[in-house]
């Protein structure tokens, strides 16, 4: 298997244009320091070190042929996850077989609603208890429960850092959508931490979500 | 900044992505408003949380080395191939 697929690369090494020497530093200087924040994503994308392997060794194969093309100064790292992106919806997603995502044209509509409404709403009756004491497998699990589309850009933002522009350029759409799904994707993070909060007993009241943000003006102190 | 105003842009302050006079009249209206505050810091706590909580996955030594064995091999087989 090692043999083929050092001819595999090889071969398509032979194809790649020649490296401009001056043009920046090396790809692998530049490129390698990023192998573990992509890796991580591909890894929470794709679910499985397996695939998570073959699709960033896929995404540097790529990024190596590609190395001229990048213009030095601009953002490499956006650069390298916009070309995991790509090979991931290619590829990868296919693979798994996932149902279509969601339509967000209906999302994007309701979007400042949501936003001053529910989103906001939402954020209405902190639960400090809760937040304190979500486990770790809690997250995981809520993350990896995501829609893809969504999930994705919570990573980007929320994990790796990026700013909406950054996302914007790396998924190549438009702002307003990189921050519905965010918005989204968080409220549903949210929803998944508080439903299982509430099946591990940590809330007192098992009040369905919604009902405690409703009643957010329960706080006055007559009683 | 009222409470409504500030909802529609407490996530673009908390990712740093409103500008400064926003954020100036935004910081205003928390230091009045106790609800909007604890809702801001809410949000501020459940995205660290999120942060902290979820395990970042290393890629493995071995993936590494391949990717390496990979992006190295242009100018080393030439080389070899040279010498011989």
């Amino acid at each position: 298997m090692l043999a083929s697929s050092r001819w595999v690369y090889r071969a398509e090494a032979m194809d790649a244009p020649v490296m401009p020497v001056l043009a920046g530093p090396p790809f692998e200087d530049a490129a390698m320091p990023y192998l573990d924040a992509l890796y991580n994503t591909a890894y929470r994308m794709s679910r499985n070190a397996e695939d998570a392997e073959d699709l960033i060794q896929e995404t540097y194969l790529k990024a190596y042929k590609n190395y001229d093309k990048f213009e030095p100064g601009t953002n490499l790292k956006a650069w390298l996850f916009k070309i995991m992106k790509n090979t991931f919806i290619n590829g990868y997603r296919k693979k798994q077989q996932t149902p279509p995502q969601s339509d967000f044209a209906d999302i994007e509509g309701a979007f400042e609603n949501q936003l001053s409404d529910e989103a906001g709403g939402r954020i209405k009756n902190p639960e400090d208890e809760f937040l304190e004491n979500v486990l770790d497998e809690d997250v995981q699990q809520a993350l990896d429960a995501l829609p893809q589309d969504y999930r994705m850009v919570v990573l980007l933002a929320d994990i790796e850092g990026f700013s909406y522009k950054e996302i914007a350029e790396i998924l190549e759409i438009p702002q307003g959508t990189v921050m519905s799904r965010l918005y989204r994707g968080r409220r549903l993070l949210e929803d998944a931490m508080l439903q299982y909060a509430e099946e591990h007993g940590y809330l007192r009241d098992g009040a369905p979500t919604k009902m405690r943000s409703r009643g957010a003006g329960r706080r006055s102190t007559g009683e | 900044m009222n409470c409504h105003e500030v909802r529609q842009v407490v996530f673009l302050v908390t990712d740093n992505e409103a500008g400064q006079e926003v954020v100036i009249s935004f910081r205003q209206h928390l230091e009045t408003c106790s609800e909007c505050a604890r809702q801001a810091q809410y949000l501020q706590r459940l995205l660290t949380l999120v942060r902290q909580r979820c395990c970042r996955v290393s890629a493995p030594a071995h993936l590494r080395l391949r990717i390496l064995a990979t992006v190295r091999r242009d100018g080393t087989d030439q080389d070899f191939q040279e010498g011989l």
